[in-house]
């Protein structure tokens, strides 16, 4: 393919006027929508504003959309960008102008993201990522694919020559991991549903604090209860009422599950370059991100009991500088055991995760327990509250959960210190692995309670620049060593 | 090449060994006049309240309401008191340590070559005292940032040129 010159500078797409049409009128509607909504009702109820006759609306919405629609136009005219030797230039803005002027070697980051007007009409979005804070953030809407590949390389490829001398990179590229469907399947249904559950269940209550007004008005909640309020009769009723809800929540929850992990890793191919790894995802929204080893602070991987049955290992990576939106999406799902350590050690060469893992002082199990008297208290406190006198039976749940809670982090729990790696497992039902590398501590702390004090324990935190591990409760003796060793690593 | 020779982990310098000193008596004043204008305000509001308010039921527990703040007052300043003894720093070459809290005691170590920015903030009753707060700040918003209060201005100076002179050195 013939290079394409980015040199002089130019607009992007013209599809890019409908995508950022879209964009904002999509944010116009989002802004406003408890307004229209309110509007809505009031003229449906006919309260007032009865000067809205049909027209008058159409008119009023027309509009909004032509305004939209010519901001949209100014906006792509006044958009432009081009690439010089070893500078990015953008200039924007239709009253205030700006010029924004990124060195390729500030470069953090490029991704390529497709979201569904853009799959429709087949152009990708390009995201130039810098250090620093989430605003110093390029995004080009409408490019063609070809030219937006174009670019990216050019802005990774010239600035590796210029910063290390290195071979090309993008020439030896093999697809390395492509997930199956069945796979993808299996990683939904072993998801932690409790989590679906929650997100669902406060999803639902926003909405419903939301409009709980309108709710009111319509009568809805009335209608609601007098459904639900069924004759409460019998005992065996009540239960399977309640079974029923039970059950129906898991289903709601793993349907949830199993659709949001397919929409964001739909297609999820690993790219392996000579140096860069590069994941492509997504369903409605195309992601295509390029992961630097050189700046990988850590890597987290994590599996349960089930899902390493079955095979399954999610690997999350994590970079400096990059903002929490964005950090979501280094995620790799569905990885095989041997796959993880293939990519493990593309990113930290010398990682083998052989060796002997230290465990924490026996301490950290009575603290364990300690706190989950604590918060077993606490619950029963509430149920005491919300229950009544019945408050004691959910302690038939509650006991064996802080039990087995208490034994199984106390057993996940250990931690390895190598000549150039730190590795830390926890989790409860969960197995996380947690590797950083030494080199990368930015920086360590012992902290100790007047109780840990004296039994001569103390835990150490220490920090990366996108992350922050702890090796709870280890002899006081045991942390300062550990201190002294990661400094004399790090300062040496 | 690649060396990978056994390192004694007993002869590696060790923040045990540090000889951490104390920041600036003069900041206990600071701290213990915050704390009495924050439970002064309280106590205002309350009284203000007792003026205000003729509700039969306020003015009940009003003492109650009066004896518990002085009480928190107290022990609030016992705390700073004895917990200030634990606020010390070192400076060493090649890092930076803050140690305090009382009840949870924690030792912060910064490397120099980690440093990212430094900063010297001064309220207006520090500079009554002629203190300063020395804050050194990392890479990434999760890094364990340092802030040590109540050094003297002259030293807190010294230790930030010296830091900058380090940062600056080293690349």
């Amino acid at each position: 393919m013939e290079p394409i010159d980015f040199s002089q500078p130019s607009r992007q797409s013209s599809k890019g006027i409908l995508v950022i049409f879209a964009l904002h009128t999509l944010k116009f509607i989002r802004r406003y929508f408890v307004v229209f909504l309110a509007l809505g009702l009031s003229v449906i109820k006919e309260e007032s504003f009865s000067f809205l006759t049909p027209s008058i609306l159409t008119l009023i919405i027309t509009g909004v959309v032509l305004l939209i629609l010519l901001f949209a136009i100014l906006k792509y005219l006044n958009f432009k960008f081009y690439l010089d030797k070893d500078q990015f230039h953008l200039s924007s803005g239709i009253v205030n102008k700006n010029l924004t002027i990124v060195p390729k070697s500030k470069i953090q980051n490029v991704y390529i993201k497709q979201n569904l007007i853009q799959q429709l009409i087949n152009v990708v979005s390009l995201t130039i990522e810098t250090a620093g804070d989430d605003k110093a953030e390029i995004e080009i809407n409408a490019l063609n694919r070809a030219n937006a590949l174009e670019l990216k390389k050019q802005l990774f490829v010239k600035k590796q020559i210029a910063a290390a001398d290195s071979v090309e990179d993008i020439s030896e590229s093999s697809v390395y991991f492509m997930v199956s469907t069945k796979r993808l399947l299996l990683e939904g249904i072993s998801q932690n549903h409790l989590k679906s559950f929650v997100i669902i269940v406060s999803f639902v209550f926003g909405l419903y604090n939301e409009f709980k007004d309108y709710l009111q008005d319509l009568g809805i909640s009335e209608q609601l209860q007098s459904s639900v309020n069924f004759e409460t009769g019998s005992l065996f009723n009540l239960i399977l009422a309640n079974a029923f809800i039970v059950v129906l929540a898991i289903l709601i929850s793993t349907l949830f599950s199993i659709i949001s992990t397919f929409i964001s890793n739909f297609n999820l191919k690993v790219i392996e370059n000579n140096i860069t790894i590069e994941i492509n995802k997504g369903l409605f929204n195309k992601l295509s991100l390029i992961l630097m080893p050189v700046r990988i602070q850590n890597i987290i991987i994590k599996t349960n009991r089930l899902k390493q049955a079955l095979g399954l290992h999610t690997l999350s990576i994590k970079q400096a500088m990059v903002n929490k939106k964005q950090q979501k999406n280094f995620k790799i799902v569905a990885l095989e055991q041997h796959q993880v350590a293939h990519l493990v050690t593309k990113v930290f060469p010398l990682y083998n995760g052989l060796g002997p893992f230290d465990k924490p002082d026996v301490y950290y199990k009575r603290r364990l327990i300690f706190r989950s008297i604590i918060w077993g208290l606490f619950v029963n406190g509430l149920a005491l509250v919300i229950f009544g006198n019945f408050f004691w039976s959910i302690n038939s749940i509650i006991v064996p959960w802080l039990a087995l809670f208490v034994h199984y982090t106390y057993k996940k729990s250990s931690y390895q210190i190598t000549d150039k790696y730190l590795t830390v497992n926890s989790g409860f039902i969960d197995r996380v692995r947690n590797i950083s590398e030494i080199e990368k501590i930015q920086s360590v702390q012992i902290k100790q309670s007047i109780f840990q004090k004296q039994n001569n324990i103390a835990s150490v935190h220490i920090a990366t620049a996108s992350d922050k591990v702890k090796i709870p409760c280890i002899t006081e003796k045991n942390a300062k060593s550990i201190v002294d060793y990661l400094l004399f690593k790090i300062e040496s | 090449m690649f060396s990978n020779q056994q390192i004694n982990l007993d002869t590696l310098p060790s923040i045990a060994d540090v000889d951490l000193k104390p920041i600036s008596k003069q900041y206990l004043k600071i701290i213990i006049f915050n704390r009495l204008v924050f439970y002064g305000i309280i106590g205002f509001v309350l009284f203000i309240a007792k003026i205000k308010v003729s509700h039969p039921n306020f003015q009940l527990i009003f003492w109650y309401l009066f004896s518990a703040v002085l009480l928190f007052c107290i022990l609030n300043l016992m705390g700073a008191i004895f917990a200030f003894k634990k606020r010390k720093y070192a400076i060493r070459t090649h890092d930076v340590i803050y140690s305090k809290g009382l009840l949870v005691n924690s030792i912060s170590v910064i490397p120099v070559s980690r440093i990212q920015h430094l900063e010297i903030s001064r309220s207006w009753l520090a500079r009554r005292f002629n203190l300063g707060t020395l804050k050194i700040y990392t890479a990434g918003d999760s890094g364990i940032d340092l802030r040590i209060p109540g050094l003297k201005y002259v030293e807190a100076k010294q230790i930030n040129d010296f830091l900058s002179s380090k940062i600056n050195g080293a690349d």
